[in-house]
């Protein structure tokens, strides 16, 4: 937040707020981060009417979303953040439409926040709903990096040698490191989360993505997290989750998600290949074409460009479909995937 | 389409339904020739007749009993008043029950065997309620036991069940002057496991409708029946459009008010439209929606102004529930359509057809695959209007689905409705389509979505198709269709008439080289068009035992293989049904 009051200067931006807001709290997620932008957007623009305040919203929200690689855990926030300011300027009374512009605005701008810090909660309340699937004596498989399952595991663990502690295992599937842009480390995504595990006593055994199947057979459940939920309760997650779910439900192994609510998406894919976003992941090549991109690449290392639009390994997805999850564990409590429309209808209409 | 023959009574076409989207389709023959039958057994009929209503049996069946016992009251001379009322009354009823003979007797010859064996059982119920004759009530125990027999082993040994409840009913119903015809051919037409669909014959004129039924229902009634309104949408449109002309004709009669009055007014238009072919879920929430605005009116509100009220009432739900739901549905559906995609769907659905026409509109690069099947043949003017459009169209029967379903990428369909269960209602061969789709052996199975308005939805629950269904008229699938649709063959009747010239010329003219050469050329089309009208081998299908024809009109898809429901409120997986259904009826 400090980021983005320094810039006040100049005109709002609102992706550098966004990259920013991400970048400085590693805890957030990023329909939080957009929303936050959002609100941030908000405090700094003039606008003084409601159909000029959504106006912006909507502009900027779009820029937001064509900017950012992969915006599908995005939408889900800055459409809340929308919805959420249009029941809120349809309601009569002082804060609807006949009411005090500056009164909205405030109410909004001091919801927001409100907003942004039940959302941070949400996580400990969705560790407490999850614990009872980490039994005692089980063994957990987990993938990614997600910030959810983390802190559900880890809330599992417990205090060390406290009374509540469940003893369990956990296997862990790392994908290979990539070249980091940050260059800070070059260790996969997780590893942070294997260590503080292993710190708390839980024997932590990590394998590659290869070993998924292998493994799969000492494993009793399946946790994973998800960047977005969509509305037919599949989810959206990174690489490899849809094939842990098809090898799960293939041995019979039960595949939770967890998934804070805000994740959920008015998105409703119908399969690998109609997700709203461009992904290079099958990359047919001939021998010319390689020789072709090699003398690209060496032009592109003499002019930096801004803002690459093609998404590096880490930020591909895949879609789980619903019938390979047994449950979605959030905020709002343990539903199965057909609940999720119910939720999702429930916040739109 | 033209209607192959010149048939069932079609009214000039009401104003109401004309700005409807219509689907139609020919009507059929065979009810045409029945329909012109002569109606010469009105008389005898009175008795034999009323059987066959089942939902009014109890009227019929007092007709029936008391019709005899008239000419007995009349010998006595003195009646006290209530006698007198009692007789008028069972006068009326003995009226009322040969008009609807009448009605009946015009009807396909299918009435008769169906009444004579399914129906007897309700009648004798009602029979032994009223003053039944000593005779015919020593009998009814046993009749009844029979009647049940037959209907109960209908599909198997119908024959043997059948024969001797018809015999009973025969004697049964002897006092009215013996009518034998139905009896012997009682043989039972009904499908043994439909047979609590079967109910009453759809009404082919209008003859014998109520006074108070408003003529654009009438009319309405008819093109439903005949299929000229035809689809779950464009049947609601005129159903509201037709009660919007009643309800401006409507006076409130003395004494009651319009809140009270109309809705038992609109009842009447609704039985009649209901006799004409089984009301539609739209419809009927529809109706629902028009009788909860009828009776939300205060009683004191002036009749002009409670007018104009409903008007502006069926206007928008109009407007709302079904015009600008189609756009809605049809530009989110379009966007699940990609360059390169084959679509699948089946029948003619119109909110499929808009879909289609738009995503070609923002110029997608697709295909369309249209499945069709008899009777009806939806599919034909649905390939003719895309064909026209500019699209790339298949047309295949359904025949031809596991062929068809081999290039398929998307699967698009159209709903009668959708129930809570998340099932989908739709016209017969629909679950077919979306299985062969999810079942596709050896591929990636192909995403099934489903577009549906939400006054589609029904918080009824379907498990099967045999519970809740509807039976169209048999002999619809007996009826050869004309060809020239699509394929551009010839017209039928012009190839008849030359191919008559060319066989006059033939047989006059004997040595005439030029007829002979004509003949010959017709010779195919002549073989043709008699396959066509003289002979389907299944035309004298009641007559022969062991012969049931069964022309179903929908079916129900299960919910896993519906992968989206398109709807105007937001594309939702079929469980999301119930609670959709739940608030669009609650707001």
């Amino acid at each position: 937040m400090a980021a983005a009051t320094s810039t006040s200067a100049k005109p709002f931006d609102i992706v550098a707020t966004y990259n920013e807001l991400l970048r400085s709290d590693p805890d957030l997620t990023m329909p939080i981060a957009a929303i936050e932008a959002l609100v941030l957007l908000l405090t700094h623009s003039p606008s003084s009417t409601i159909s000029e305040t959504l106006d912006l919203l909507e502009k900027s929200t779009a820029h937001l979303k064509q900017s950012i690689p992969n915006p599908i855990g995005l939408s889900a926030g800055t459409d809340l953040f929308q919805r959420y300011l249009i029941t809120t300027l349809q309601r009569p009374g002082q804060l609807g439409p006949a009411g005090d512009f500056n009164a909205i605005r405030a109410h909004l701008l001091s919801n927001g926040r409100l907003f942004i810090r039940r959302a941070k909660e949400s996580r400990d309340k969705i560790a407490a709903f999850g614990r009872g699937f980490v039994r005692d004596g089980s063994t957990v498989l987990t993938n990614g990096g997600s910030r959810v399952v983390a802190s559900l595991l880890q809330q599992a663990a417990g205090e060390k040698g406290g009374p509540s502690a469940v003893r369990f295992r956990v296997i862990y599937v790392l994908s290979p490191a990539k070249g980091d842009v940050e260059g800070s480390s070059a260790e996969p995504e997780g590893m942070e989360t294997v260590r503080a595990l292993r710190e708390k006593g839980v024997p932590v055994a990590t394998i590659p993505e290869s070993a998924v199947a292998y493994s799969l057979g000492k494993a009793d459940v399946v946790i994973v997290g998800a960047e977005g939920v969509v509305e037919n309760g599949g989810i959206v997650s990174r690489m490899g989750t849809y094939q842990i779910g098809l090898l799960a439900k293939a041995m019979g192994k039960p595949f939770y998600v967890v998934a804070e609510s805000h994740k959920f998406v008015r998105l409703y894919p119908l399969g690998q290949y109609d997700l709203p976003i461009e992904q290079r992941v099958i990359d047919f090549k001939t021998e010319e074409d390689v020789a072709d991109e090699a003398t690209q690449q060496q032009q592109q290392q003499a002019q930096p460009t801004p803002n690459v639009k093609s998404p590096d390994s880490s930020d591909v997805v895949d879609y789980t479909p619903p019938h390979l999850i047994s449950a979605l564990i959030t905020d709002s409590g343990v539903l199965t995937p057909s609940a999720v429309s119910e939720e999702l209808i429930k916040i739109w209409f | 389409m033209t209607s192959s023959t010149p048939t069932a009574p079609s009214p000039s076409p009401a104003a109401a339904a004309a700005a409807t989207p219509t689907t139609s389709t020919t009507s059929t023959p065979s009810t045409a020739s029945t329909s012109s039958k002569p109606t010469k057994q009105q008389p005898s009929s009175q008795s034999q007749k009323p059987s066959k209503s089942a939902t009014k049996s109890k009227d019929a069946a007092t007709a029936a009993t008391s019709a005899p016992a008239a000419p007995a009251d009349s010998a006595t001379a003195q009646l006290t008043p209530a006698e007198l009322k009692k007789r008028a009354k069972a006068e009326k009823a003995a009226r009322r029950a040969r008009e609807r003979a009448e009605r009946e007797s015009s009807g396909p010859a299918g009435g008769a065997p169906s009444g004579g064996a399914a129906t007897p059982g309700k009648k004798d119920g009602s029979g032994g309620g009223g003053s039944a004759a000593g005779a015919s009530g020593s009998k009814q125990v046993p009749r009844r036991g029979s009647a049940q027999n037959a209907s109960q082993n209908g599909g198997g040994g119908s024959v043997s069940g059948a024969v001797p409840a018809g015999g009973l009913e025969k004697s049964a119903g002897g006092g009215g002057g013996g009518e034998s015809k139905g009896g012997k051919k009682a043989d039972d037409k009904n499908v043994a496991v439909f047979g609590h669909l079967y109910g009453q014959q759809r009404r082919t004129t209008v003859a014998g409708a109520g006074k108070e039924v408003h003529p654009a229902v009438l009319a309405l009634g008819l093109q439903m029946r005949d299929y000229v309104v035809c689809g779950s949408s464009a049947r609601c449109v005129a159903t509201l459009l037709a009660f919007k002309r009643v309800i401006e004709a409507y006076t409130t009669p003395m004494g009651t008010s319009l809140p009270r009055h109309l809705t038992t007014y609109l009842s009447h238009q609704i039985t009649y439209l209901s006799t004409c072919r089984p009301l539609s879920i739209s419809q009927g929430n529809a109706i629902r929606a028009l009788k909860l605005a009828i009776s939300s009116i205060d009683p004191s509100t002036p009749e002009a102004e409670a007018k104009a009220f409903l008007g502006e009432f069926i206007d928008s739900f109009i407007r709302e529930k079904i015009t600008v739901a189609d756009q809605v549905i049809a530009s989110s559906a379009a966007q699940k359509i990609q360059d390169g995609d084959v679509i699948v769907t089946f029948a003619g659905s119109s909110i499929v057809k808009q879909t289609l026409l738009l995503a070609h509109k923002q110029g997608k690069k697709f295909r369309v695959s249209i499945i069709d099947s008899r009777p009806l043949f939806e599919g034909k003017s649905l390939a003719r209007t895309l064909a026209n459009a500019g699209l790339d169209v298949q047309y295949s029967l359904v025949h031809g689905i596991s062929h068809a379903i081999k290039a398929a990428s998307k699967v698009f369909l159209g709903a009668h409705a959708m129930t809570s269960n998340g099932r989908l209602y739709s016209r017969v061969g629909t679950a077919l389509v979306a299985m062969s789709a999810k079942e596709r052996a050896g591929g990636v199975e192909v995403p099934v979505i489903v577009c549906c308005e939400t006054v589609k939805f029904t918080d009824r629950v379907a498990l099967d198709s045999i519970v809740v269904n509807e039976i169209a008229d048999a002999d619809e699938l007996i009826t050869a269709e004309p060809m020239q649709q699509l394929t551009g063959l010839p017209d039928p009747a012009a190839v008849t008439v030359s191919a008559a010239d060319a066989k006059k010329g033939g047989g006059g003219g004997g040595k005439s080289a030029a007829a002979a050469a004509a003949a010959a050329a017709n010779a195919a089309a002549e073989s043709n068009t008699l396959a066509q009208n003289v002979s389907s081998p299944l035309t004298g299908w009641k007559e022969s035992a062991n012969l049931q024809l069964l022309n179903i009109m929908y079916d129900v898809t299960p919910a896993e293989y519906v992968d989206m429901v398109v709807t105007e409120m937001g594309s939702l997986p079929p469980s999301a049904v119930p609670i959709v259904h739940r608030m669009s009826t609650n707001l």
